[in-house]
């Protein structure tokens, strides 16, 4: 598969602090890439790179397989995005912005902005000034115009802010139709990790400027592993009794009274009988599997450690 | 560059500047009247001798005028895209930035040049229209004062039209509408004031030096504009 977007070593600093640090990251085509990490890790400024808004310090951004040089112009004729909240023409109506941004992208399909406002379900207020819009209007607004040009990559930053549950449903199937029908590769960044395990292919953990993590869904769902989880009032006695006596080695205080056993050679029934048998007073014992939330704080964790060790990312 | 002109238009309903430019030129010829009449009662002395001076104080108002209107031009074209962000949706169309800022520019430096001249040859037409039913100006208007006038203007509009765009240096440094209009004024100040008939601008090469000033400011406030992070 080819890479829309290849990013290699990419920094951005202002000053000493470094935002961006060393980011490498390969969004192939036809996928939908989710970039995930909290608030303010970096998100918006790596999208605003590949657009040109931001000036990479260090690295570089290839984009459709061609080096995106400073004044690269060309690419962004193929991009639609949506970055941070929307801006627009607050006295213009949402047809009358469109038309200026098909005009300035050169994209002459006078159905296109029909089509757009129909596929983020935005009836009925073409005549509107924007500024009398909702903020979830204008994030559809800002989703139709993102994809009135049919771009060949859709950079969405957030895109489900300001949503109500109905809108980010249909964003879901939105942006799935899009990589479907549309064969569009899309970049879509945001902090709820339901969200995004909702319709990712490939995730990128980022945090504190540094990739974490890529890792594609599929690797992710194999990986969650089984527990055990056991809450006793004794944890002491029962670490004692799973290594002494059962011969369990794989298990992790998680509190003062909650145990985690990953070895799973042995059933649920034959593990609280074992302990019962060995006088571990058992509160409760639960089968659990590992969510993308603790797959997604384990990497962070591990991906600090692992980043601080090799300053070149992850 | 037409095209990124026409879009630009369409932006903002720019039929609420020809409204604005209209008003202007009212006001102008009111106050041209009243110099023009109040002289009666007070003083014994014309305020205009001949008509030389009337031209030139039209002249001068029509250019103050519209130095401070474009700015206001400027600031909407310009810092106001900047500070309401679309100057960084602007930033990411297939287009080169310096082409976009130029197509700004060019708007204002042509609404400033055409508006001096309408302003003159219309304000100048109404008062040699009322001069003949009342004849307080003394000398012939002859052929060769007309087009020796004409020539002036020209000059001073293309003079006008460049210092127009001086103002954007000292704007974009914070984005502020603010200073772009009031450095319009203090240029307004310097270059029209009139000290017992003299102004900086009676000397046709300071308007021209100006202007040339004012295009090369305007191109190096923008020259880095490739390099420097939007929004």
């Amino acid at each position: 598969m080819t890479d829309i977007i290849r990013t290699r070593l990419l920094s951005k600093s202002y000053g000493n602090a470094e935002v961006i640090s060393n980011v490498n990251m390969n969004v192939q085509a036809g996928e939908i890439f989710g970039f995930l990490g909290p608030n303010g890790a970096g998100k918006s400024t790596i999208m605003k790179m590949l657009l040109g808004l931001v000036k990479p310090t260090g690295g570089e951004i290839e984009l459709f397989g061609e080096r995106l040089l400073i004044d690269s112009r060309e690419p962004l004729k193929r991009i639609g995005h949506m970055i941070e909240t929307p801006v627009f023409y607050e006295k213009l109506t949402a047809v009358q912005n469109l038309e200026l941004h098909l005009e300035y992208m050169g994209h002459h399909n006078p159905k296109a902005i029909r089509e757009a406002l129909d596929l983020v379900q935005l009836i009925g207020i073409e005549n509107k000034p924007v500024k009398q819009f909702s903020l979830g209007m204008k994030q559809r607004l800002g989703i139709a115009r993102a994809i009135s040009t049919r771009p060949e990559l859709l950079l969405l930053d957030e895109p489900i802010n300001g949503l109500d549950p109905e809108g980010i449903q249909l964003m879901r199937h939105l942006f799935k139709r899009l990589r479907d029908e549309w064969g569009i590769t899309l970049l879509i960044s945001s902090h709820l990790l339901s969200e995004i395990e909702q319709i990712a292919d490939t995730i990128g953990m980022i945090d504190n400027g540094r990739m974490l993590r890529q890792v594609s869904m599929e690797t992710i769902h194999s990986s969650k592993t089984d527990y055990i989880e056991l809450v006793t009032t004794n944890i002491v006695h029962a670490a004692y009794v799973l290594e002494e006596k059962l011969g369990i080695r794989q298990f992790k205080r998680i509190d003062s009274k909650l145990l985690r056993i990953y070895d799973t050679q042995l059933s649920q029934a034959e593990l609280s009988k074992a302990l019962i048998l060995n006088e571990v007073h058992i509160e409760s014992i639960n089968r659990r599997r590992h969510t993308l939330e603790e797959y997604f704080f384990d990497k962070i964790k591990g991906g600090d450690q692992h980043a601080s060790s090799h300053p070149s990312g992850a | 560059m037409l095209h990124l002109i026409r879009l630009e238009l369409k932006k903002g309903k720019m039929s609420s500047h020809l409204w604005g430019s209209l008003i202007a030129y009212v006001i102008i010829a009111a106050f041209i009247a009243l110099l023009y009449f109040i002289n009666d009662i007070e003083i014994e002395e014309a305020s205009f001798r001949n008509y030389t001076e009337l031209f030139q104080a039209i002249d001068t108002f029509v250019r103050a005028t519209f130095i401070i209107y474009s700015s206001v031009l400027l600031a909407k074209f310009i810092i106001n895209e900047y500070r309401d962000r679309t100057m960084s949706l602007m930033f990411t169309y297939p287009i080169s930035r310096k082409k976009l800022i130029m197509a700004k520019l060019s708007m204002v430096f042509l609404f400033t040049f055409v508006n001096v001249i309408a302003g003159n040859l219309l304000i100048d037409a109404l008062y040699i229209a009322i001069d003949t039913q009342i004849g307080k100006i003394q000398d012939i208007l002859t052929v060769e004062l007309l087009s020796k006038h004409a020539i002036n203007v020209l000059m001073q509009a293309i003079g006008a039209a460049g210092m127009s765009l001086i103002p954007i240096a000292f704007g974009m440094r914070k984005k502020s509408v603010s200073t772009t209009v009031v450095s319009s004024i203090l240029i307004v100040l310097i270059v029209c004031s009139n000290n017992m008939g003299f102004s900086l601008s009676s000397i046709i090469a300071i308007p021209l030096t100006l202007a040339a000033i004012g295009i090369l400011i305007a191109y190096f406030s923008f020259r880095n504009i490739n390099q420097i992070d939007v929004g």
